[in-house]
């Protein structure tokens, strides 16, 4: 570490910033009670290992490697394998992501509704620009979804955990002037 | 008209008869719509009476695959001296299908009812309701209604007062749509990857943590305590005389280019174009339809003539050249792109496959990059015949039917609106063949 | 025992016979047919997803996977029907479009079942008109290196080192063709058998770090041998060009290693080309070692032992044959026959019954014991040899031994393949050929004599180290006129009761086992 006079450091925006924190373990206290109950919930503790994964995300917006091996370590499994099974699920980030996560549904039934639209203009409004970035403010991070199941609505839309159904190009400014 | 719509006259509602009451979802406006009567009398039978019960009334699977329920339970032998598993699948990810979405935000109780009596009567102490984790909604119902289940002794050691142990765990997928398939979904509970499993052994011999395990679908476990409280004749008593083999109702998801999208409950044989302009209000207004997928992305898209003349039952719709599948009915109006839309469902499934077989992982996202080409103005005289030999060979060939379902759409989109495919490739350009390379 | 049911059936017309359960792949292999597969290997858990074995079964619908598909009573099983070979050449031209065909600079190349099974029935065109995928490179620690493009996905080497190595380092990550073999950053292949996932790799994928870029397939002459790291007998294959020993890989035995060695055998062969070897017969004479003719120099040490006694040290990696005679050496005027080993930490390979890197890190040590030799301490080698003694110096360079210690002896017989500290007291050396010279047998550590061949010849005047002894104890009036390593193996078998009924050509390449007796040193 560097002892001399302070440098004013670059500011990063909260997603980059939160890439670079040191790693603080997430299953301590009533976190890892919640683990060990679920463990009582099936025959092997492996099959606890998206919940798990699930818990990391929502403690801490992504799962990192770090993450993966401590959940390795508490599963009796390798971070290897873990990894292996992170990269398979898409929902798991393995990057941090904006502070909103917007996902439209862009397959076939959403298309043929205008979905292609509602990402348009998400891209447009939020500032990020394409598809996977996330804005210079770190607040917003759009991506097209393959089907969300909720085709009777389209478009849907997921902001983080919430569904916004039937969204047009035309209601996205308001859906995200409520956001914070 | 049919969820989020008022009822259409012509539905016959029994699992959707409670969409969109707020009273359906807790435990005590439940009981009082009879909830969990149909599991107490359960619970005092024998579960092989059960069995022939629902054996009976001609059930099958709501998923996509249509196998007898019955049949499927009897496979399982309760007193085997090993755990048995019952597996809801709640994994609803059909582009096009959003019936078990609405049955788990609307009446959670009744497919835990539901996964109750399936549990008992194939022996299955423990009972996992895989849900994918998009559906935060439906999860958050079906948590609830397990937890207010357990408080009120309806699951736990000693169900109902019965003396019998019935366990329910709520496990959140995580972003796969081959988790549907059934030994994917065994595996992805196990805490592994999405992989289906070569078959055999199947399920019932080897399925969950490599115990005897049935999987059901949401919709099918959900009409279970319906069959349970009015009899097997009753739900026989739904479909059309001349055909035995599809029985009681159905629910169809409508979406795409649709006056009123939405589910809709019908009795199984149906006719399929009074479904269509009568019951969904027919193409968005100034439109007209070009064509239908009836049973989510998987099967083969028809056109208006095949379509209006199906009936829509497991065999009326195989009769039309398509299948019932999973009842995702996809419009698509004259405004639609055939090849565009044949394109985006390659991508999905290229997007979702699980990366074993090798004619699905490299297949899949070859097709799509030769239809994306051919969207992009690239297109090259040998295209098509490269497309539908491609399907060919990822039909048939591999673990699960991923594969199949992406050829599909190429294969039926090609020989119906064949020409809408020749339209993409340049007149002008005349067929270079590719340098013989060697490989 | 209950009997294991016969199933019979017919593959391409011909008839095989195979106990209940077999796959139709392996029932295959049987009747002499090899249906074409990656995925698929005996040793791994089956997998069933590159779809390169299907086959077409009577009565059933669709092609049949036929590793994963078991023999019934009766089947008719084709494999070059119009389907199954549209199926086959549809398979390739799946896994090459994103492979980058980039076969005149890998490794792989002339031993890669890609390249084999395309050359037989592959497309001779790609229909692939868009580009290909790229991935980077990636060290998977270890020694070995994955070039990602060249991957086909058949997950055996994932498969291994889960069920096999039970150390699961290897995933698949992602999905669809953006699906690729994973590590976690940090923990690659350090396993101690690890490097087998580079056999075990079908394509070009994973790679040798140590033999990367060194020779092309068709360059290599391939000799059967086993493994001299251990006590354990790996039996493996030395490839060498140009006489200089280049990789060395395992050879199937299902009854020691199956298809595996480890890392420590693998790799510890550059002592095999050492240059500076001991080439001439040496004869002290007037305080320096002079070169002599071979007959000369057997004659000094003739001489030289005459009637005294002998105190033999011999390396754990001398064969059978040698330390029998060697042992012979000592018993016509008595005196005594050691050998030291150096040992080293035991890894097992889990998923193999009675498989590790034994901690003896010799690979005769039960033969020496066999023949009557007695183990020493390895920080004092010499230790028991009395003044009067000629000390015979059998292939132990003793490089941590102080020339005042062999002084102590009265005489001092190098018998070496190397130049070192016993030439500096020997008054006389006999130059010998090294392990992978000359041809011999060892006895592994459950009792399996095993017989390895030459794979190189030897520098200068050395001469096998068996046909050395067998020249000096003729010279010294034995019957020992031995010209073939079988014949010393004969005489051995005829002499050793616990050989009985062994001969050189009974072994065969697989070795056998000798009749088990306790052996006093063994568990030290």
């Amino acid at each position: 570490m560097s002892s001399g006079p302070s440098q004013p450091r670059p500011q990063l925006a909260p997603h980059v910033a939160a890439a670079h924190e040191p790693y603080e373990p997430v299953f301590v206290g009533a976190r890892r009670a919640e683990l060990e109950e679920l463990f009582t919930r099936y025959p092997t503790r492996m099959a606890t290992l998206l919940p798990a994964l699930w818990m990391v995300q929502e403690d801490r917006g992504w799962v990192s490697e770090e993450a993966m091996a401590e959940v390795a370590e508490l599963l009796e499994i390798t971070p290897a394998y873990v990894k292996g099974v992170v990269t398979f699920y898409t929902m798991y980030h393995q990057h941090p992501v904006g502070k909103h996560f917007i996902q439209v549904c862009t397959t076939s039934p959403c298309n043929v509704c205008g979905a292609e639209d509602v990402v348009r203009s998400f891209l447009e409004k939020t500032g990020c620009g394409e598809l996977g970035a996330t804005s210079a403010d770190g607040r917003f991070t759009v991506v097209e979804s393959e089907c969300l199941g909720a085709c009777g609505f389209a478009t849907p839309v997921m902001i983080n955990e919430r569904f916004v159904e039937s969204v047009t190009p035309e209601i996205v400014a308001d859906i995200l002037a409520e956001l914070d | 008209m049919g969820y989020p719509h008022p009822p259409h006259e012509r539905e016959t509602q029994v699992l959707s008869k409670h969409f969109g009451n707020p009273e359906a979802r807790t435990l005590e406006g439940w009981k009082k719509l009879g909830g969990y009567e149909a599991l107490r009398s359960a619970l005092a039978m024998e579960p092989a009476g059960i069995v022939d019960i629902v054996k009976e009334s001609g059930l099958r699977g709501r998923g996509g695959a249509g196998f007898p329920t019955g049949v499927k339970w009897s496979f399982m032998k309760p007193g085997d001296g090993r755990p048995h598993y019952l597996c809801c699948n709640a994994d609803e990810s059909e582009p096009g299908t959003f019936k078990d979405r609405e049955i788990m935000r609307w009446t959670p109780h009744g497919l835990v009812e539901g996964v109750a009596i399936g549990a008992y009567a194939i022996g299955a102490e423990t009972a996992y309701i895989y849900i994918r984790g998009e559906f935060t909604e439906p999860l958050l119902w079906m948590n609830r209604a397990v937890r207010e289940a357990y408080d009120d002794g309806i699951l736990g050691e000693n169900a109902m007062g019965s003396g019998k142990r019935i366990d329910i765990v709520v496990h959140k997928g995580a972003g796969a749509y081959i988790c549907g398939e059934e030994t994917a979904l065994m595996n992805s509970l196990e805490g592994r990857r999405g992989n289906p499993r070569i078959k055999p052994p199947f399920p019932a011999v080897a399925g969950l943590f490599g115990q005897p395990t049935t999987i059901n679908n949401v919709e099918t476990l959900t009409a279970v305590p319906h069959i349970i409280r009015n009899g097997a004749e009753w739900y026989k008593g739904f479909g059309r005389p001349d055909n035995p083999r599809s029985t009681g109702t159905k629910l169809f998801s409508v979406c795409g280019n649709v006056a009123r999208p939405g589910n809709y409950e019908v009795a199984l044989g149906f006719p399929f174009k009074d479904f269509l302009y009568d019951v969904c209000g027919g193409p968005p207004a100034g439109r007209s339809f070009k064509a239908i997928i009836p049973g989510g992305s998987s099967v083969p898209i028809l056109t208006m003539e095949e379509a209006e003349g199906a009936l829509m039952d497991y065999e009326g719709f195989v009769a039309a050249g398509t299948m019932l599948g999973s009842g995702g009915v996809i419009c698509m109006d004259d405004q639609q792109s055939i090849p565009k839309q044949v394109a985006r469902l390659a991508r999905f499934y290229a997007h979702e496959s699980c990366a074993q077989c090798t004619q699905c992982r490299e297949g899949t996202g070859w097709v799509t990059r030769i239809l994306e080409r051919m969207l992009a103005g690239e297109g090259q005289s040998d295209d098509i015949d490269t497309l539908l030999e491609l399907s060919e060979q990822m039909t048939g060939k591999t673990i699960c039917v991923l594969s199949d379902s992406c050829a599909t759409p190429i294969v039926s989109g090609i020989a119906r609106f064949r020409s809408e495919f020749e339209a993409l490739i340049p007149k002008s350009r005349s067929h270079v063949p590719v340098a013989a390379v060697a490989v | 025992m209950a009997e294991t049911k016969m199933v019979t059936l017919t593959i391409e017309g011909r008839q095989a016979v195979v106990p209940e359960g077999t796959s139709i792949l392996e029932a295959a292999k049987t009747v002499g047919i090899l249906i074409p597969h990656y995925c698929y290997h005996p040793g791994l858990p089956v997998a069933g997803s590159c779809r390169m074995c299907l086959v077409e079964v009577e009565k059933m619908p669709k092609l049949a996977p036929a590793c994963a598909t078991a023999v019934g009573e009766g089947q008719v099983v084709q494999m070059n029907t119009e389907k199954a070979r549209e199926a086959r050449a549809s398979v390739l031209e799946f896994l090459l479009i994103n492979h980058p065909l980039d076969c005149p600079i890998c490794d792989k190349s002339g031993e890669c079942e890609l390249q084999d099974f395309t050359f037989a029935e592959g497309p001779a065109v790609s229909r692939l008109h868009e580009p290909k995928r790229f991935n980077p490179m990636e060290d998977f620690g270890g020694d070995v290196l994955y070039v990602t493009n060249r991957c086909i996905l058949c997950t055996r080497c994932v498969r291994f080192m889960d069920a096999v190595a039970e150390e699961p380092v290897l995933n698949v990550s992602e999905r669809g063709d953006r699906a690729v073999i994973g590590v976690y950053e940090g923990e690659g292949l350090t396993h101690a058998w690890a490097s087998n996932v580079i056999d075990l790799c079908p394509v070009g994928a994973l790679l040798s770090k140590d033999s990367l870029n060194k020779a092309r397939a068709w360059e290599l002459d391939r000799t059967a041998s086993v493994c001299p790291g251990c006590s354990q007998g790996c039996n493996m294959m030395i490839e060498s060009r140009d006489d200089v020993i280049a990789r060395l890989r395992p050879r199937p035995n299902l009854e020691v290693n199956e298809y595996y060695m480890c890392d420590h055998g693998r790799l510890d062969y550059r002592w095999m080309n050492r240059p500076d070897r001991s080439e001439v017969p040496l004869v002290r004479d007037g305080g320096a070692l002079q070169p002599a003719a071979w007959d000369d120099a057997l004659a000094a040490a003739a001489s030289l032992i005459g009637d005294r006694e002998v105190h033999v040290l011999a390396s754990p990696n001398l064969p059978n044959e040698t330390l029998w005679l060697l042992r012979r050496l000592v018993d016509r005027a008595g005196g005594s026959a050691t050998f030291r080993c150096a040992t080293g930490d035991e890894a097992p390979l889990p998923g193999v019954e009675d498989l590790a890197l034994r901690a003896d890190r010799g690979a005769n040590v039960h033969g020496a014991l066999q023949l009557g030799f007695s183990r020493v301490d390895f920080d004092s080698p010499l230790a028991g040899v009395s003044s009067g003694a000629v000390l015979v110096v059998a292939d132990d360079e003793l490089a941590d031994v102080k020339p005042e210690v062999l002084r102590a002896a009265a005489s001092v017989l190098v018998i070496g393949t190397t130049t070192g500290v016993p030439h500096e007291v020997a008054d006389v050396v006999l130059p010998v050929a090294n392990f992978a010279e000359e041809e011999g047998t060892f006895t592994n550590l459950r009792g399996r004599v095993q017989r390895f061949l030459q794979s190189r010849g030897a520098p200068g005047l050395a001469r096998p180290t068996w046909f050395v002894l067998s020249e000096l104890l003729a010279t010294m009036g034995e019957d020992t006129d031995y010209f073939l390593a079988s014949e010393v193996f004969d005489g051995l078998a005829a002499a050793q009761p616990a050989f009985a009924g062994l001969s050189y050509d009974s072994l065969g390449l697989a070795g056998q086992q000798i009749a088990q007796t306790s052996l006093a040193g063994e568990s030290a």
